[in-house]
């Protein structure tokens, strides 16, 4: 068996492919055992025939077909190795001889990675998103955790914006009672704008045990379309005013709601959680600006194969959170009215990334010899394993190969991006406010 | 002498007589009307075997209707040439 790699062009690789007679022989041995049950030959069982019988009667090709398949992907997997190949397509065969006694010459093409042209990816113009966490960052959380701990008590006095009242409430539109439309002990907030801000304000300045209807008319955008735009009137008792009680910020407070004695320590630890925000988003948005700027100078040709197995994985993966939600990709398509075919444009542009983005860190790392060693690969691990109080053998052992695999990528993905930040030119830039979405999608895999 | 190749008409090749061929037995389809020993001429003369004994089997032809009309095949002989231990294979066997 001899494998030659003949040229690699346009990232197709042509392989020539020379399988030797015996070779042959032996494959066609082994299509006639797979194939046997499929004759039919006079005076023998079905699966009995022997092969010469066989091709005695449906001619000596009936099995080249079988054979040839398991001499070329036989050939074609030593070739690949042999040759250091990364295809990223099946194969395609072409058979130019192939004989009984001869032997079999054939042509295979596949598409290999292709090679990426990262451009100057060393000092590149980056921007770091930087927020400064002020004073009254941390006064709005302690605002919100005053809230969150306030206690209601009731009292009596007529209702008051910032109140929760209990009421009970009946909706009428044109003296017809509102379908679902009466509820017993509601508890609202006035002023919360839960429902109809008209409403909230005529319920404010009654009394409790009071009777009183009122009249509403929703706006006419409100999101219910029956009720937009009309007059509702409601039946209204009010049951109990409640007050909210907010505690006073103080060391008392501080003791309540954390495990700190003093509100300066809470202060200090929302201070310190907002600034790791911060940081870490600072951090995102400095490896998003990365892998935009290599991304857009980097030039690579990628075959579609990688493309369309990207795609699919994509779907694959949306089927999947579908399918946690109850529903198969057949009646989401039928929901959205999508054809096969449109929904699965909608997934080129992002395959495209991912695809290029997967590349491009990895012509970086190959380019920089980055690589994970066994001894970073253990540290991370222990660390894990630390916080799944076991061993680093034990948790190691609990572990499947792709699962090391990823974890190792995960690392490699980290060392290029340290890399790259190390010798790219930052430049920082301060904002308003932290955008949560700004600089996601570089966990990709590498 | 009658042609030894109008005695032996055809070989019979059966899953069965396929595994008689480990035995030296070899299985033939022969005239209806030639004898044990014609039989065994016939083959020593096609083969240049040497033939230990020859069992013949008169086969009955099926019966075939169209419809109403009854038709039978042609009876036929089958013959099994057991040939000695010291001979050689018949060769057209062996290529199967």
């Amino acid at each position: 068996m001899k494998v030659n790699v003949e040229k690699i062009e346009n990232n197709v690789a042509t392989l020539k492919i020379e399988v030797g007679a015996d070779e042959f022989e032996k494959a066609l041995d082994q299509a006639y055992r797979k194939n046997v049950k499929r004759f039919n030959i006079p005076g023998f069982r079905r699966g009995k025939a022997p092969r010469k019988l066989i091709e005695m009667h449906y001619g000596p090709e009936v099995f080249y077909e079988d054979a040839a398949e398991i001499v070329l992907s036989e050939a074609y997997k030593k070739g690949v190795e042999e040759n250091n190949l990364e295809p990223v397509d099946h194969p395609h065969f072409d058979i130019d001889q192939i004989e009984k006694g001869k032997g079999v010459v054939a042509t295979a093409k596949v598409a290999v990675k292709p090679e990426v042209d990262l451009g100057e990816y060393k000092g590149l113009e980056v921007e770091k998103m930087v927020y400064n966490v002020t004073e009254e960052d941390v006064d709005k959380e302690l605002k919100a955790l005053q809230d969150k701990n306030a206690r209601l008590i009731s009292v009596e006095r007529p209702a008051q914006k910032g109140d929760i009242v209990i009421v009970d409430l009946e909706g009428f539109v044109d003296g017809e009672p509102l379908k679902d439309g009466k509820v017993q002990n509601y508890p609202l907030e006035l002023g919360s704008k839960i429902l109809v801000e008209d409403l909230e304000e005529q319920i404010t300045g009654m009394e409790v045990g009071e009777t009183r209807e009122v009249k509403v008319t929703y706006p006419a955008d409100h999101p219910n379309k029956e009720l937009a735009g009309k007059e509702v009137s409601f039946n209204v008792t009010l049951k109990e005013v409640k007050e909210k009680e907010l505690p006073a910020i103080d060391d008392e407070f501080a003791k309540d709601v954390s495990e700190f004695d003093t509100l300066e320590e809470l202060k200090q630890d929302i201070k310190n959680k907002l600034e790791e925000r911060a940081k870490s988003f600072a951090e995102s948005s400095l490896r998003g600006s990365i892998l935009k700027k290599l991304t857009e100078q980097a030039k690579v040709d990628i075959p579609q194969a990688m493309i369309d197995r990207e795609i699919e994985r994509l779907i694959m993966d949306f089927a999947f959170q579908l399918k946690m939600r109850g529903m198969d990709l057949r009646q989401y398509l039928e929901a959205s009215q999508l054809s096969p075919e449109e929904f699965k444009a909608k997934f080129q542009d992002r395959a495209y990334n991912n695809v290029k983005t997967s590349l491009v860190l990895e012509a970086v790392a190959k380019a920089e010899n980055i690589e994970v060693s066994e001894e970073e690969l253990d540290a991370e691990l222990s660390k894990y394993a630390e916080s799944a109080q076991k061993s680093l053998a034990e948790y190691k052992k609990g572990l499947k190969e792709e699962n090391l695999a990823h974890i190792k990528d995960r690392i490699l993905t980290r060392k290029i991006f340290d890399f790259l930040q190390s010798h790219a030119r930052v430049t920082e830039k301060v904002v308003e406010r932290i955008a949560e979405n700004e600089g996601e999608g570089e966990e990709e895999q590498a | 002498m009658k042609d030894p190749h109008d005695i032996i008409i055809r070989p019979w090749i059966t899953e069965k007589s396929m595994a008689m061929k480990e035995e030296k037995k070899y299985t033939f389809v022969v005239h209806p009307n030639a004898n044990k020993t014609e039989i065994k001429n016939a083959v020593e003369a096609v083969f240049g075997v040497k033939v230990e004994k020859v069992n013949t089997i008169n086969m009955r032809g099926k019966k075939k209707r169209m419809g109403l009309h009854e038709g039978k095949r042609p009876d036929w002989k089958k013959a099994i040439v057991t040939l000695k231990k010291d001979s050689k294979p018949i060769e057209f066997f062996e290529s199967l």
